[in-house]
């Protein structure tokens, strides 16, 4: 496994990036491509939670609350 | 119940209202339908169904609001049950003949996803775009026509205090047989072939269909300048302010229903006794008097008090999800909850069932998730409901020494009343941990949820909300719960022997009578018992010792005397194990069944009478004193964690559609109440409490 590979867990605050692929093929992978996150959409990190998770984020154009565990599941590319 | 909005009359046209959550659903219903005719679940499932009626140029319309879904790929059984429906696969309910697609203007791309889904369903579609105010307000403008002209179907732009754009929208879904089902849109192609499952390929596609369709249709002002909500919205999610409104949020909604409903309940419970005051004088004294007024007047004031907390959580419930702070509230406890295997959607429900449970598990059903829902309704009855306290202040105040602990502001008491709250929120952690480990376990529940901007609240969503809980509350669950209270009230009551009564009475008296002679009783003792034996001679004391005499010998007495065994290890006679037996319909019962059992007209059983009495009570034939420091704690953990609420299993039954689990939660609360007990009982007996 790549150790390089970003995922939307680890974009700071107020960062933007593109979507680069979804991991997985159950459930959680589903529902996250059904809400907007698709490979090539711009994701942005709106802010955390008080314990750290879950996390806030924008996707075309609407909030989302996603947990820590499934952001991580999202890899994403820096502009 | 109606079933006739369930059949198929050819003269109606039959309307799906599909949509996202938080998509201004709600308020589109009762805009175009108003009060539904009819509310209750989908036949075997327990999704709940609601239909409305309205007509428009001489057409009968039959609106069926389906549950709110993200997708038609369902996923969850309110999501499946919403495709059932749409292809009439649903026994019982009507296939729609016209679908209505309910799209948030303001977060078009991701709502389009379902609206182009319902393409597919071969159906006539009408897309109804809310809150275009809004959006118009953030600088947004969308070309409807262009969008209609693509996807096939009417696009109508709907403002909703205005009510724009209503007339429109009941025209095009009158006219939808007519216009017939919109053309494919050609999603195949339009995106990766790879390993993927079909449902994760086709989202893919369909988001790049999306924009193709949305390029040109939506216009944005350059550089929108942030509106009062935005401004708001970035304060709710503020580390420290949104953490502090959090807060007051919260007191604001558990003070409601704790204190706010209090005077509302205490006038409920003040007319129910007017009421059974005025039949027991139109009646002549006997069983069916005793039926009437103790039996049924009851029962039906025990089931009607509820409602003000009902519908007290319900209004603030629908405001807070109205204005879209539901979500934010189950985003900032998340983590929290999540720790021990529920959700930040179990804040609010576990939260209301320290107040009451019944209402907290009925809020339950804010929570999309099957499992997490089940898992709070399991655990809501073991929060320190307000029907507990009564038991933990008579007990704490009568044998709890009122000693500081460490600090001199610290007393004894507080911390042993603080001690009962932890112990119901600590235990319903650990169910709730051990629960998700084991026979709930199974793969990641995504928790993938929409923060909604914050809008107004609509007043008619509001009311339609709280009235629509309570209802189902006395309709599905109340007629129950009278007929449990009605049960055990003549369980308490019968059989009924006079004479061994009145031999039960004269018993009491000659022990009494030989007690007093004895030369070496203290004082203080002898005072005590003169003071019964002179009330045996009055009207009321023997009124108070005929009514105990009855439960004594009745089926419930009989009850408790033979599970005696089974309470000795808590230090218990079978007077309270009768007492917490009698308590089944509600804890705040145990007092005034206590009462009864020593002896003490009901209405004493709040305050220092039944604490004397208590202090005084004696082991049968012994002068070992029955309640002491570990007894009255053990007496108090064992109430703490026991389901002995009738209503809140009756509630569980009705919110899960089964029997099972207000069976499981009766046995595993009372094996852990037991368990508790026994625990708090030996030890204390062992430090020598």
């Amino acid at each position: 496994m790549a150790l390089a590979t970003l995922t939307l867990e680890d974009l700071p605050i107020a960062a933007a990036a593109r979507v680069a692929d979804v991991v997985g093929n159950d459930s959680v992978a589903i529902r996250l491509l059904e809400m907007g996150i698709t490979p090539g959409a711009v994701v942005r990190a709106l802010g955390r939670a008080p314990f750290g998770d879950p996390l806030e984020i924008q996707v075309r154009g609407y909030r989302l609350s996603i947990r820590r565990a499934e952001a991580a599941r999202v890899a994403i590319t820096s502009d | 119940m109606d079933k006739s909005a369930r059949g198929s009359d050819p003269a109606r046209l039959t309307v799906a209202l599909l949509g996202n959550p938080n998509t201004g659903k709600s308020t589109l219903f009762s805009a175009l339908a108003g009060i539904p005719t009819r509310v209750g679940n989908y036949p075997g499932v327990t999704v709940e169904e609601k239909i409305g009626r309205f007509s428009h140029r001489g057409q009968a319309i039959d609106l069926i609001d389906l549950p709110g879904t993200y997708s038609l790929a369902p996923q969850g059984p309110d999501e499946r049950v919403a495709v059932d429906v749409l292809h009439g696969r649903l026994a019982g309910v009507p296939r729609p003949e016209v679908v209505m697609v309910v799209a948030d203007a303001t977060n078009l791309e991701r709502n389009l996803f379902l609206a182009t889904q319902a393409t597919e369903l071969g159906l006539p579609l009408v897309v109804a775009l809310t809150l275009c105010d809004v959006g118009r307000r953030r600088g947004t403008a969308i070309d409807t026509g262009l969008l209609a002209k693509r996807l096939g179907c009417p696009v109508i732009a709907l403002a909703t205090p205005s009510g724009e754009g209503l007339a429109e929208l009941r025209d095009a879904i009158v006219a939808g047989p007519a216009a017939g089902p919109p053309a494919p849109l050609g999603l195949e192609g339009a995106g990766p072939d790879d390993s993927r499952p079909a449902a994760a390929r086709d989202a893919i596609r369909r988001y790049a269909l999306i924009e193709r369709l949305l390029d040109g249709v939506v216009h944005r002002a350059p550089a929108a300048k942030p509106l009062p909500e935005d401004r708001i919205d970035r304060l709710l999610t503020h580390k420290l302010w949104g953490t502090l409104v959090f807060a007051a949020v919260m007191l604001v909604v558990f003070s409601s229903i704790f204190w706010l409903a209090a005077p509302l309940m205490d006038l409920i419970s003040g007319g129910m006794e007017w009421l059974s005051a005025r039949v027991s004088n139109l009646l002549p004294p006997g069983a069916i008097r005793d039926l009437v007024v103790d039996g049924v007047l009851a029962g039906i004031g025990g089931v009607v008090v509820f409602v003000p907390q009902i519908a007290l959580l319900f209004l603030l419930i629908a405001v807070l999800e109205g204005c879209g702070y539901l979500a934010r509230a189950a985003y900032l406890m998340d983590r929290l909850l999540v720790g021990v295997g529920l959700s930040g959607k179990s804040f609010i429900p576990l939260l209301s069932s320290f107040a009451c449970a019944i209402p907290g598990i009925m809020a339950a059903r804010t929570i999309e998730n099957r499992r997490d829902r089940l898992l709070t309704i399991l655990v809501a009855p073991l929060m320190s409901c307000s029907a507990r306290l009564p038991v933990y202040l008579l007990l704490t105040g009568a044998f709890v020494p009122d000693v500081a602990v460490g600090f001199a502001w610290l007393r004894l008491p507080a911390v042993v009343l603080t001690g009962m709250y932890g112990l119901g929120v600590v235990v319903a952690a650990a169910v709730a941990w051990l629960l998700s480990r084991t026979f709930f376990r199974g793969p990641p529940q995504p928790f993938v949820m929409e923060l909604p901007s914050w809008r107004w609240p609509q007043a008619a969503v509001v009311l339609e909300r709280a009235r629509e809980a309570v209802w189902s509350f006395l309709q599905n669950a109340g007629t129950l719960i009278l007929a449990v209270s009605v049960v055990v009230w003549a369980l308490s009551n019968y059989p009924r022997n006079e004479a061994r009564i009145e031999a039960d009475i004269e018993t009491q008296q000659t022990q009494l009578a030989d007690q007093l002679t004895d030369a070496a009783l203290p004082p203080a003792e002898r005072a005590e018992l003169s003071a019964e034996a002179a009330s045996l001679e009055t009207p009321e004391g023997r009124a108070a010792a005929r009514l105990a005499a009855i439960q004594r010998g009745s089926l419930l007495g009989k009850a408790g005397r033979f599970v005696e065994p089974l309470v000795r290890p808590l230090g218990w006679d079978w007077r309270i194990g009768c007492a917490a037996i009698a308590s089944f319909p509600a804890r705040e019962v145990v007092l005034g069944t206590l009462a009864v059992l020593y002896n003490l007209p009901a209405e004493e059983a709040e305050g220092t009478a039944l604490e004397r009495r208590l202090k005084a009570a004696r082991w049968d034939g012994t002068g070992r004193p029955v309640f002491t420091l570990p007894v009255a704690l053990s007496i108090m953990v064992f109430f703490a964690l026991c389901a002995q609420c009738a209503s809140t299993l009756v509630v569980i039954g009705r919110e899960t559609g089964s029997w099972v689990w207000p069976v499981v939660t009766f046995t595993y609360m009372t094996v852990l109440a037991w368990l508790g007990a026994f625990a708090t009982y030996q030890l204390g007996t062992w430090l020598g409490l």
